[in-house]
């Protein structure tokens, strides 16, 4: 299997659209899946009933192969990117529901309850004092459900919505692989500029958390 | 939508379906045959290393970042590439699945290992046990339960990713996810979609009740 | 007090580039080139193309020749088979198609009966659905055949699709997944011919996936296009069909109707004549052999020809 290198400086543009075209699917799926995740996992975590079923819900969805959630959803969204974000959006579900819960449930009791007794209504308790100290977990999904998403884009590329994934299909079918070596390559480098820039915004939201060593994991941390 | 509900609970009943060298039951059984060995290939290779890493704590860095490498690779990428380069073979479905497997084991199997209490390995140095000893009598039993996790969250993610089989012509369950696709049948993708996850989550199950054998009379290393 | 003040700082910071991208994400969302059926007349021409090189290939000459005249289009490569394009072209999230004559009316049609062009022509504008409509066809034309090695060939005595009766139960068959629900495919070899295969293998049109199996003898027959160049480069045979279930194959634009102006027909019509199929199979010769892309021969070859 021979690269050859001639090929990239000949479609640096191709491959500047395509990568703009990965991001323009990814990224929606990452933010719209926060947006159904915080409001689900706010219920999982209030009413403990319903967690069960919430974190067990997105945990199936997780177990369906993303090219079938792709291809049940053309008949709704049909052939179009919002059939790539709809499915990529389901599979954010699973780690950002999970990560909101652990992280609220990691809010001590006793904080709430102060800023309860100061007569600060639950909802604003809520916004101003749980999330916020939920933050690191929560981005901590969002970092694991970006690099995700990044790399399940190439899926759509089945039904043509793949953006780097174009470059697979397209190598596949001409026996080519420079151009599946490149659409490797520029996802895993997407995936790895994509996850530093969330931990640079981790890091300039939480800036309680700022110790000497930067921004930490919250559960590989190691005892001195 | 009721229409296609009722369409696939005739196919996952139909006998015709399930019978003969295209049927559910052969495609059950050739998923199984994927991720089976593809999970025990990446538990193989996996596993040591991350004990190691555990052990010594050289590589920590590697160990805690390769889960997300991992995650990154596009799996449609690495099985076109293995199929370019080695033309028709069902070489490009393992090495992906294991690819796809080996970062999780290892980041959970040193993340298990490194949250054993280092003054448990003290004392364990105290009482005279030697660095093999202590990784094999007091490090592995600590770490167990997260080193199953990382099995159990590899083995889901293998069955729905073993689906990929079909694209380089292959069998399994993703056949009628694929041909399903080519076809516009929606009742077979359907099918094929509910079969994956069924088999993902019994294989969880499986996993999961295996890890409780594992623990039983040692409630206080399962917590 | 100060603390508090902090935190919802903070919060309302952090949610509102979430809230900004979000929005901004639902109009990209509407944007998205695929042309609703309302205000989608500012928006170009959505070129839609199958899953294999050559139809790529005439996506782009299709691009080209609209772009010359003045229209502007964008263009979809390898969105899946018919059966998933032509419903996208139905729905509007694409406008324009190259298909292949006989294979879309046997898609609309299971039944019909035409197989010479000019009925087909006819025929397809029946069985059309609203809405959709094909233009004149192209002189140039690639039907599926069905190739066996030279060695099967010999072996069982195979010059016609007929010939196959003889070993039935026997081969193994090679296709895309479509292949087995279709006429000319699984469904008019067993109807026209009495054809069985001991398996059906689902695979791709005319790609690495059939011609590699059939280079490594993984099926022993299998659905090639009669403007690949891997048939005569491999010796392989292409049965013949003296029962025409495989119909004239002449390139066809499949259009949706609003979006078929004069400018648009004249500019397809042109590409039509001039279009050949020995140019075809070298075009699909330079991509898939030369490793070139699909755009760039399409572009090159307008220029020559004076089209683009």
């Amino acid at each position: 299997m021979t690269i050859e290198w001639g090929w990239f400086p000949d479609h640096t543009g191709e491959l500047v659209r395509l990568t703009a075209d990965h991001l323009a699917t990814a990224v929606p799926a990452v933010l719209f899946g926060l947006l159904i995740a915080l409001p689900l996992a706010v219920l999982a975590h209030r009413v403990r009933p319903l967690r069960g079923f919430v974190l067990g819900a997105s945990n199936i969805l997780y177990t369906i192969p993303s090219l079938a959630f792709f291809v049940l959803l053309l008949p709704v969204t049909g052939l179009t990117r919002t059939t790539a974000i709809t499915g990529l959006t389901a599979y954010t579900l699973v780690v950002l529901v999970r990560n909101t819960v652990e992280g609220l449930d990691a809010v001590p009791a006793r904080v709430r309850e102060a800023s309860r007794a100061m007569g600060t209504s639950p909802l604003r308790t809520l916004l101003t004092v749980e999330l916020p100290l939920a933050l690191p977990v929560i981005m901590a999904g969002v970092r694991v459900a970006t690099v995700m998403s990044i790399s399940l884009v190439s899926v759509a590329s089945y039904i043509g919505y793949g953006g780097l994934g174009q470059l697979f299909t397209d190598g596949f079918q001409r026996n080519f692989p420079t151009p599946v070596i490149a659409g490797v390559a520029l996802t895993l480098l997407l995936a790895l500029v994509a996850d530093a820039v969330l931990v640079s915004v981790q890091w300039l939201c939480t800036p309680w958390l700022r110790g000497a060593s930067g921004p930490r994991r919250p559960k590989l941390r190691k005892r001195a | 939508m009721l229409e296609l509900l009722k369409n696939l609970a005739a196919w996952l009943t139909s006998s015709a379906q399930w019978s003969g060298p295209e049927g559910i039951a052969t495609r059950v059984l050739e998923h199984l045959e994927y991720s089976v060995l593809a999970t025990l290939a990446a538990a193989v290779i996996a596993l040591p290393v991350g004990l190691l890493i555990g052990h010594t704590g050289r590589g920590a860095f590697l160990a805690v970042n390769l889960a997300s490498f991992g995650r990154a690779l596009p799996t449609v990428g690495l099985v076109t590439l293995v199929f370019l380069a080695g033309g028709l073979s069902v070489w490009p479905v393992y090495v992906s699945l294991v690819a796809l497997a080996v970062p999780v084991i290892i980041t959970n199997t040193y993340a298990g290992m490194a949250a054993v209490d280092p003054e448990v390995k003290d004392a364990a140095k105290g009482v005279g046990l030697r660095g093999r000893q202590i990784l094999w009598q007091v490090e592995i039993p600590l770490a167990l339960p997260l080193i199953m996790t990382g099995v159990r969250l590899a083995t889901v993610q293998v069955v729905a990713t073993a689906t990929i089989a079909a694209y380089v012509s292959f069998g399994g369950l993703g056949r009628y996810v694929f041909d399903g696709l080519a076809q516009r049948d929606l009742v077979q993708v359907l099918g094929g979609a509910v079969l994956v996850a069924v088999l993902a989550v019994a294989a969880d199950l499986a996993l999961g009740g295996l890890t409780r054998l594992l623990f039983r009379g040692r409630p206080a290393a399962a917590r | 007090m100060n603390r508090r003040t902090v935190l919802t700082t903070l919060l309302a910071g952090a949610s509102a580039p979430l809230l900004a991208a979000c929005s901004s994400g639902i109009t990209s969302l509407k944007g998205d080139g695929a042309g609703g059926d309302s205000g989608s007349s500012s928006g170009g021409l959505v070129i839609g193309t199958a899953n294999f090189t050559e139809n790529q290939v005439l996506g782009y000459l299709y691009a080209g020749v609209l772009h010359a005249a003045g229209v502007k289009t964008t263009v979809r490569p390898n969105l899946g088979s018919r059966e998933i394009v032509v419903p996208a072209l139905r729905s509007g999230d694409i406008d324009l198609l190259p298909e292949y004559q006989g294979s879309l009316l046997l898609y609309l049609d299971k039944k019909a009966t035409a197989t010479e062009a000019g009925a087909m022509q006819n025929a397809l504008a029946t069985v059309l659905p609203d809405g959709l409509e094909v233009l004149p066809y192209a002189s140039a034309e690639d039907r599926d055949s069905f190739a066996v090695t030279r060695r099967t060939a010999d072996r069982y005595g195979l010059k016609t699709l007929d010939d196959l009766r003889k070993v039935n139960g026997k081969l193994v068959f090679g296709a895309a997944a479509e292949m087995k629900k279709r006429v000319v495919g699984l469904v008019g070899l067993k109807d026209a011919y009495g054809v069985e295969f001991k398996e059906f293998k689902a695979l791709d049109s005319s790609g690495p996936l059939v011609k590699g199996a059939l280079k490594k003898g993984d099926i022993d027959i299998g659905n090639v296009f009669t403007t690949d160049v891997d048939t005569a480069e491999n010796g392989w045979v292409l049965l013949a069909d003296p029962k025409h279930l495989i119909p004239a194959q002449h390139i066809v634009p499949l259009i949706a109707a609003r979006k078929a102006d004069g400018r648009v027909r004249k500019a397809l019509a042109r590409l039509g004549n001039a279009l050949t199929t020995s140019d075809l199979t070298e075009l699909n010769r330079l991509v898939d052999k030369e490793k070139q892309d699909p755009d760039r021969v399409a572009a090159a070859w307008l220029k020559k020809h004076k089209l683009g």
